[in-house]
């Protein structure tokens, strides 16, 4: 009997992990976490309605304006990073904590091709909640005192930077989970510290992160809201959106090719 | 994949393809904001160039009839101007307070005459008397001719809007040929005479008109509302304008303006300006944002402005900046108090 290739393999693990993702326990912290912005432009649309648009510094903030915030400060540096470091780290970490990796392990299927099909399951799962949220949030905000129409070209560039940033995010933290012991700790500390603080280094150190690539893609002006976004501005050098695409290609291919090499080479003890 | 699955991934795909085909279908279509409402102009554009650089509308009656007029009328109207009112009345037939639905205007640079660097036309809706008016200006030397079908009635030589001081033999400098004519009852067009016959053209035949070009209508859309706006290319001035290059450079660059005011108890505008990129834009803001903070600091010990001066809000993104402000009646009360009181009229003996 030959073995199965690595795709074919792959979309069969990826059959029977959409549906387990999708209804765990974990989904409904997903769900709570792509519902809020929705709750959050749905108030701010009653807010817009009945007293106005809030006026910050001055300022009075538009429809698109308030998406681009929403995008920026929800999900581009708090959703996608989360996402990611739960879901990524646990494609396999999840399969060893419940001591079902035997189970996997012991088909005729080669070992990365769990891991690629988790991934996509992954991808499929958080991309089919987190861009419906984005839609929903880009109708009830941007009309106000914007154009659906005008705007459109933003949340087409939103949609796709997202599912960008989430499959490079998920690739490296699979790349963690796949690696080390406490991989959500790891996760957590490079999502939340790495990732903000070496933006903030002047020099060659933030393009070994995911945000510096990822940042360049966003289509919105970032917030001045704090001194950390002037200090960013003041620091900025993006990169094209050419290369932004192919490092973040680059970095999602290299990190799944990475962890499928540690999954077939590394031994799983599971704790009796 | 189970059932459940397979309608979760179909609900949400159905939800993300249906959102940017919407989103897709507004962005070629220019939807308006609400789906509901169409806002593509007043019907005059119709009947205005293409190549207008700058168009105006005014709700005459609603303005008339609101409360800010009444309040203003009552602090700064005197018994002259209702003389000048009741005698226009009388030669024109018209009253202006009722008889004028709306009037919309639109300045033309690329219609040049000697010694004009454009022409205009406006268009009024209304309640009209044709035979008074056109007997007002036959008395003042105009000449009614048949064009299209259409009674248009010029005036070779008129530079000073009043109609009084024109006497034949003596050319003010700045003339321009006027007309006026019925386009259809109830609208009449008054303006170059160039202008005037091209709206008959447009009402007779159709073609290109400022209906029909999209940057005007896209502007007017975004105005949403208001009895009162105004928009204008500020480029197409600016060239036609022939500045010094000292002053041309000094202006900021900005492509479109447009001003959108509603008029009723008090006075609610949006002031907008679209800029030549994002940078310039933001420049422009930051000029607006320190004059803002002037202003609130000149107007902090006077609290019957501090109320127009909190409402001055700046707003806008990308390469537009809007200036939205809200004044209230109590504004203009304030300022009334402040106006030189009118001698009082002696009575007849």
């Amino acid at each position: 009997m030959t073995k199965p290739g690595l795709l074919p393999s792959a979309l069969r693990v990826f059959d029977f992990s959409l549906g387990q993702m999708l209804w765990s326990r974990r989904s409904i912290f997903l769900a709570l976490l792509v519902g809020a912005p929705v709750v959050l432009a749905f108030a701010v649309r009653v807010v817009a309605a009945t007293t106005g648009l809030p006026v910050i510094n001055g300022t009075g903030l538009s429809g698109p304006a308030l998406f681009g915030i929403l995008i920026w400060l929800l999900f581009v540096r708090f959703v996608v990073p989360v996402l990611g470091v739960f879901y990524g780290t646990a494609l396999i970490a999840d399969e060893v904590d419940d001591k079902t990796i035997t189970y996997l392990f012991t088909r005729p299927v080669p070992r990365a091709a769990v891991l690629l099909g988790k991934y996509l399951s992954y991808l499929a799962c958080v991309t089919l909640l987190v861009l419906p949220s984005v839609v929903v949030v880009y109708f009830l905000v941007v009309p106000i005192g914007g154009h659906i129409g005008e705007s459109f070209p933003a949340l087409a560039e939103d949609l796709g930077m997202l599912v960008v940033g989430l499959a490079s995010y998920g690739a490296v933290f699979a790349l963690v989970g796949a690696w080390l012991k406490r991989p959500l700790i790891v996760g957590l500390v490079f999502a939340f510290g790495w990732e903000s603080t070496v933006l903030l280094i002047p020099g060659y150190l933030k393009r070994l992160s995911v945000a510096y690539y990822l940042q360049a893609l966003v289509p919105h002006a970032m917030p001045q809201d704090s001194s950390i976004s002037l200090l960013l501005q003041v620091f900025q050098e993006l990169p094209s959106v050419a290369v932004s695409l192919s490092c973040l290609a680059g970095i999602t291919v290299a990190a799944l090719w990475l962890a499928g090499r540690a999954i077939e080479n590394r031994e799983y003890v599971l704790e009796q | 994949m189970t059932v459940k699955t397979r309608y979760f991934v179909i609900v949400s795909l159905l939800v993300i393809f249906v959102g940017l085909g919407t989103g897709l279908v507004a962005y070629y279509v220019g939807f308006p904001t609400s789906a509901f409402f169409s806002h593509s102009g007043p019907e005059e554009l119709r009947y205005m160039p293409s190549t207008a650089a700058v168009v105006g509308y005014v709700e005459v009656r609603e303005i008339m009839a609101s409360d800010l007029r009444q309040r203003l009328h009552k602090i700064a109207g005197s018994p002259a101007q209702d003389e000048s009112k009741r005698q226009f009345q009388e030669l024109t037939g018209i009253n202006f307070e009722t008889d004028i639905e709306r009037i919309v205007a639109c300045f033309d640079a690329t219609q040049v005459s000697a010694g004009n660097s454009g022409s205009g036309v406006a268009l009024a809706r209304g309640l009209f008397d044709p035979v008074k008016i056109e007997a007002l200006m036959r008395e003042h030397g105009a000449v009614v001719q048949d064009y299209k079908g259409k009674q248009l009635i010029s005036v070779d030589h008129f530079g000073s809007g009043n109609f009084n001081s024109v006497t034949p033999g003596k050319i003010p400098a700045g003339n321009t040929s006027m007309a006026l004519t019925f386009i259809e009852p109830g609208l009449v067009a008054f303006g170059s005479t160039a202008l005037v016959q091209h709206a008959i053209d447009l009402h007779s035949g159709g073609g290109e008109s400022a209906a029909t070009n999209e940057d005007i209508l896209s502007h007017v859309r975004a105005l949403d509302g208001g009895n009162v706006w105004l928009i204008g290319r500020v480029d197409v001035l600016r060239a036609r304008a022939k500045l010094p290059d000292i002053v041309a450079n000094q202006l900021p660059p900005i492509t479109w303006f447009s001003f959108r005011g509603q008029v009723d108890g008090g006075l609610q505008a949006r002031l907008s300006a679209e800029g030549r990129d994002d940078e310039s834009a933001n420049m422009l803001r930051d000029v607006i944002r320190g004059f803002l903070a002037l202003a609130r600091l000149q107007t902090s010990s006077k609290p019957e402005f501090q109320h127009f001066v909190q409402s001055l809000q700046l707003g806008g993104s990308g390469k537009t900046v809007s200036l939205s402000l809200d004044v209230p009646s109590q504004v203009f009360d304030a300022l009334g108090t402040m106006m030189p009181k009118r001698p009082r009229e002696q009575a007849p003996r």
